[in-house]
């Protein structure tokens, strides 16, 4: 997330900014990223801030000064720290002073961020909202619907967990094919339900809306007490993205960890420890598929008007 | 009140899972209808991935992704073979009430 929003601002400013500083030397040129900073001010930042990465020099190539253009300087550096989990942006000067923290960024779930806790209460309600579609609805096709809602919440639920490949996997599998699936057996079956709710009772109604509301209840009292073994590790941003592992002679070695979640973290796990599984798996299907053929293959010998008439027609 | 509603963590994730498994449950038991019933368990499968996913990230371990991947594939078999055997029973009875599919008990 954080590599795109750079990227993004990169791309911006090389694009917008640069023909801009050129073709009008008078107004105040806008900044331009560059990452070539001296391994002086490397050295100074890497004393400053310990652990620093993503050192940035802001250029301004041309600056008016008295009414004359100067030749290129530098106007600021931004280097970005990790402090417990957040992504902090200080600006310091070429000589290795802290001037200030100009941005702070955190990527955490359990952030207070109120966009965060917005995003996640209207993906939250899509998910339940689609559920309780599926199972009050009389019409079929309604109640497909409702699920594909209902799975695309929980796909944005996926991504607020730094799941993007499920999420991904989500919106393809079930989204996608697994329903399109029940939506051509509901148009194959083409009949409305005469009456969604199973006859019982009121005493069994009573009693078993009972032990459902306590169980609830129960069930969220327990979930909203589950902590975390380790709450700072745990609510720090996950593993990933460019870091500087090494500085040496003032120059940060950088190494690039893949992103939690991605699929290049996920393969790796699935075809280490998980290689069974999803061997396993693919046995699984192949019995899948060769099973329901089985079953929904009309039986030769059974009266069903369509295949007879078709195998008639062949014939 | 207004912490629960701003400060969204990890015990957020875990009872949506329990409020969604909840609406499968109440739909298995609830619906008549083979396809609602069949739909009413992919819920449920899926609450299940999403309590899998919300434990992986609290204890920083991603094999949760493995399983939730298995039991993705698990549970598109079990529609292939669901959706399959709805089928036939429709084939056979013209309507796929499991109410009414009761010839095993007289």
């Amino acid at each position: 997330m954080i590599r795109i929003l750079v990227l993004l601002a990169a791309v911006t400013v090389a694009v917008g900014g640069a023909p801009d500083a050129a073709a009008q030397p008078a107004a105040p040129a806008p900044a331009i990223r560059l990452s070539s900073c001296t391994p002086e001010i490397l050295a100074a930042v890497q004393k400053a801030k310990p652990g620093a990465f993503n050192v940035v020099c802001h250029k301004t190539p041309v600056r008016m000064v008295d009414g004359k253009a100067q030749a290129a300087r530098i106007d600021s550096i931004h280097a970005d720290v990790m402090q417990q989990g957040k992504r902090l942006t200080f600006e310091l000067s070429a000589d290795g002073r802290v001037g200030g923290m100009v941005d702070e960024h955190s990527d955490l779930v359990g952030s207070s961020s109120k966009g965060m806790a917005l995003l996640f209460w209207a993906f939250a309600a899509a998910a339940v909202g689609g559920a309780l579609f599926v199972v009050t609805r009389r019409n079929l096709i309604a109640a497909v619907m409702g699920m594909v809602g209902s799975f695309l919440g929980i796909a944005a639920i996926y991504m607020m967990l730094y799941a993007q490949f499920l999420a991904v996997v989500q919106m393809l599998v079930y989204a996608g094919a697994i329903m399109v699936l029940f939506v051509f057996v509901v148009m194959i079956l083409n009949r409305p339900e005469d009456e969604p709710v199973a006859p019982s009772g009121r005493a069994g109604q009573a009693l078993g809306g009972l032990a459902i509301v306590y169980l609830v209840g129960r069930l969220i009292l327990m979930l909203v007490q589950v902590q975390p073994p380790d709450p700072a590790a745990a609510m720090a941003a996950p593993p990933g993205g460019v870091q500087c592992v090494a500085w040496a002679a003032g120059a940060c070695t950088r190494q690039e960890t893949y992103d939690w979640g991605s699929i290049t973290a996920v393969g790796t796990d699935l075809f280490g420890p998980g290689l069974f599984p999803f061997e396993a798996i693919s046995i699984l299907l192949l019995l899948a598929v060769v099973g329901a053929i089985a079953v929904a293959r009309p039986l030769h010998g059974e009266d069903d008007a369509p295949a007879k008439a078709r195998s008639e027609g062949v014939a | 009140m207004s912490n629960i509603l701003w400060n969204v963590g990890y015990g957020h994730f875990l009872v949506l899972a329990a409020v969604l498994f909840l609406i499968g449950v109440g739909g298995v038991l609830v619906r008549r209808n083979a396809l609602i019933i069949l739909m009413s368990v992919e819920l449920m499968l899926n609450a299940a991935n999403v309590s899998l996913i919300a434990f992986s990230r609290m204890w920083g371990d991603l094999s949760a992704h493995t399983f939730a991947l298995i039991v993705i594939a698990v549970a598109a078999a079990e529609a292939a073979v669901g959706l399959a055997i709805v089928v036939a029973v429709f084939r056979g009875r013209h309507n796929v009430e499991v109410d009414r599919l009761n010839t095993l008990r007289h």
